[in-house]
């Protein structure tokens, strides 16, 4: 086993990722009345995509999933506030983040190259309006061909997506819900992006549509080559689509490696969990909970987060934390009990 | 469409309704009254000396007629809605022997023009600056227009009316201070005629339009201030689509139908005369031949005034019902 720190972009098999994330840090500040708050949605976490594949990341809610796409996606208003890291994009090198960029940069490369699915995407169409008019005002501008043409790249790109073209010319309450997740997705990847975001693409759908909605972007990546950063609670979702796995908990990343090898061998006491806590044909032993709640990001446990909940848990678990280690090619883990060697 | 044109049908039968029993209110409480316009009638004319008592008898039939008090209640109720179909509203008795009709139809133009052009000024730019002050919740310049508009909107309304005649008609006299236009020129459509009645509006429209706007204003920036939070709104941002597109189709587009319908209210309104604006700037309209009507009894005056109001506000409601669904197409019409 090699047990140096790695940064991502530097694994072998890469050249170069599409998008990497560096330490990234972003925290939710208020300051009620005096009483300052500081809630670390996402501290410190690192990893890198890479072109034409399906990243995961999953973890319980309020682990910071969403919190770390938004970030990503450049989605920052306060009280959201990027404190520290990179987040590098191949197609936008050199600023470190969408908003150390300047606006004209960051209008040229949205939707074109990075296009972002929304959490509870049924409510992101204007209600008021007819399909059409959101293609044309999301991706009009960035393709620079006739409306005539780009009307038939509309319905071509529809059909891929088995929808009718005579949804353009319907407002989003008459469509069904999987039908507007459906649209929505051929919103987010009309202008063939090269990363495309999805924060739960198939929350809230039935298990049919789920697996439809999983397929057509496990087929959209095929086409188009986009590199797909998928965000599920989920891990039947991540057992279906992602190549690769992150795992979250109390906003950072603790465990990553093949989706294949994250479900085989989990090495993490929290992914274990997470893996062990799943159903199984033909297995009748009752599932165990986890004790405890996740922690309470404004004031977490120090050292390792989840030391409280761990039934591993060491001495040095408490006060200090666990680096992120590569404990066998292409898996990274972040606990003292794996990586003995960090502890002693 | 077939649905639409159900829903208008329907809708237009509500409007029927609501005007019968509002003008049927009206009629029962003006009739109410303990003043007899008959009496009332003889007493100012045999005020100015004896008249033969039979001469006197034969002026109340005449007079009972005229007012549509002749015969049984139900007589007289059928009598006035056959009137009313032909707006007669029968003589004034403040006004002996001018019908009411035409004491209407000379006070309306005055008020509905004036207060027509300063709603919609009101309302255009309260919601505009409301809009963008909404959006644009970081600029200074709106934040200072917000502080304005919510400094300036509780000052009581006569007391504005009365500080702008004050400067503009005493400290700095450049504005006539009273009546609806110069009374020394035919009313006629000749130039200078107009820009008198322009002159004269001036006063009264600035001090409807100052406080208007206040209103308009808070209320569009509220609506605005939730709207930019939508999911769809965000979204758009996010997607980098022009910042005035979204300004517009986005956020605006979503939070103009209560405006509109607070619009239309207040178009409907205008017939009812703005009664302290024309008092303290005496112009000539609806809502000080109102006030005069109640003051003198004449109760076939303001059963008239009454009726074009409800009218207006009825009309303005149904226009706006009708518009609705045109405006949000989740709006449905079953």
């Amino acid at each position: 086993m090699t047990q140096a720190e790695t940064m991502p972009g530097e694994l072998p098999d890469d050249a170069q990722p599409i998008l990497s994330v560096r330490d990234l840090q972003a925290h939710f500040r208020t300051d009620r009345f005096g009483v300052k708050r500081d809630v670390k949605a996402v501290d410190g976490v690192s990893f890198a995509v890479r072109r034409g594949e399906i990243y995961g990341l999953a973890g319980e809610s309020s682990s910071g999933k969403t919190t770390l796409v938004r970030t990503i996606a450049g989605a920052v208003k306060p009280p959201l506030d990027v404190v520290g890291g990179r987040v590098d994009f191949a197609f936008l090198p050199g600023y470190g983040g969408l908003r150390r960029a300047p606006a004209a940069e960051v209008a040229r490369i949205r939707w074109r190259h990075l296009s972002y699915i929304m959490q509870g995407s049924m409510n992101v169409l204007n209600p008021v309006r007819r399909l059409r008019s959101a293609f044309v005002d999301f991706a009009y501008p960035h393709i620079g061909e006739s409306r005539k043409q780009f009307e038939q790249d509309v319905v071509a790109h529809l059909a891929r997506l088995k929808l009718d073209p005579s949804v353009l010319a319907a407002y989003p309450h008459e469509l069904s819900g999987g039908m507007r997740q459906r649209a929505t997705i051929a919103l987010a990847t009309i202008c063939r992006p090269d990363v495309i975001l999805a924060d739960e693409p198939t929350t809230a759908l039935d298990v049919v549509v789920q697996k439809e909605v999983l397929a057509m972007i496990s087929g959209i990546r095929r086409e188009i080559g986009s590199s797909v950063v998928l965000v599920s609670h989920d891990l039947g979702v991540h057992a279906q689509v992602t190549d690769r796995l992150g795992i979250m908990y109390a906003g950072r990343l603790i465990e990553e490696a093949a989706t294949v090898e994250i479900f085989r061998n989990p090495l993490h006491p929290y992914t274990r969990h997470l893996i062990s806590s799943l159903p199984r044909i033909g297995d009748d032993v009752p599932r165990k909970g986890l004790e405890g709640a996740p922690p309470n990001l404004a004031d977490p446990p120090p050292g390792c987060r989840f030391h409280p909940r761990c039934p591993l848990a060491m001495e040095i678990c408490r006060h200090k934390v666990p680096a992120t280690l590569e404990t066998a090619p292409g898996h990274r883990i972040a606990c003292f009990a794996v990586n003995r060697s960090e502890a002693a | 469409m077939s649905g639409y044109f159900a829903y208008v049908v329907r809708r237009l039968a509500q409007f029927v309704l609501v005007v019968f029993i509002g003008i049927n209110i009206a009629y029962v409480i003006t009739h109410a009254t303990p003043i007899d316009p008959v009496e009332q009638s003889i007493s100012v004319v045999t005020s100015f000396g004896n008249t033969a008592p039979d001469a006197i008898e034969k002026m109340r039939t005449s007079l009972r007629e005229l007012y549509g008090l002749g015969g049984s209640p139900v007589e007289q109720y059928l009598a006035f809605w056959k009137r009313i179909l032909r707006a007669d509203f029968g003589p004034s008795m403040s006004a002996f022997p001018t019908p009411v009709s035409t004491l209407i139809g000379r006070a309306l133009p005055w008020t509905a023009g004036l207060l027509a052009v300063s709603t919609i000024v009101a309302w255009g730019l309260g919601s505009l600056l409301g809009g963008l002050a909404g959006y644009y919740q970081e600029s200074r310049g709106l934040k200072l227009i917000g502080v304005i508009a919510i400094g300036v909107h509780p000052i009581p309304y006569y007391i504005l009316a009365l500080v702008l005649l004050i400067v503009f008609g005493f400290l700095w006299p450049v504005l006539p201070i009273t009546g609806g236009a110069a009374m020394n020129l035919p009313q006629a459509p000749t130039f200078d005629f107009i820009v008198s009645v322009m002159q004269h509006a001036v006063l009264p429209a600035l001090s409807l339009i100052l406080i208007g706007v206040g209103s308009w204003f808070l209320g569009m920036r509220a609506l605005v201030s939730h709207v930019v939070t939508e999911d769809y709104v965000v979204y758009a941002e996010l997607a980098g689509v022009r910042p005035w597109r979204v300004l517009s189709s986005y956020v605006m587009r979503n939070a103009l139908p209560p405006q509109l319908t607070g619009l239309a209210m207040s178009l409907g309104g205008i017939f009812n005369g703005a009664v302290i604006t024309e008092k303290v700037f005496g112009y000539p309209g609806v809502g000080s031949l109102l006030v005069d009507a109640v003051y003198a009894g004449d109760y076939g005056l303001v059963l008239g005034v009454t009726t074009v109001s409800i009218l207006g506000v009825s009309t303005g409601v149904l226009v706006i019902d009708l518009l609705y669904p045109l405006l949000d197409p989740r709006v449905k019409v079953t």
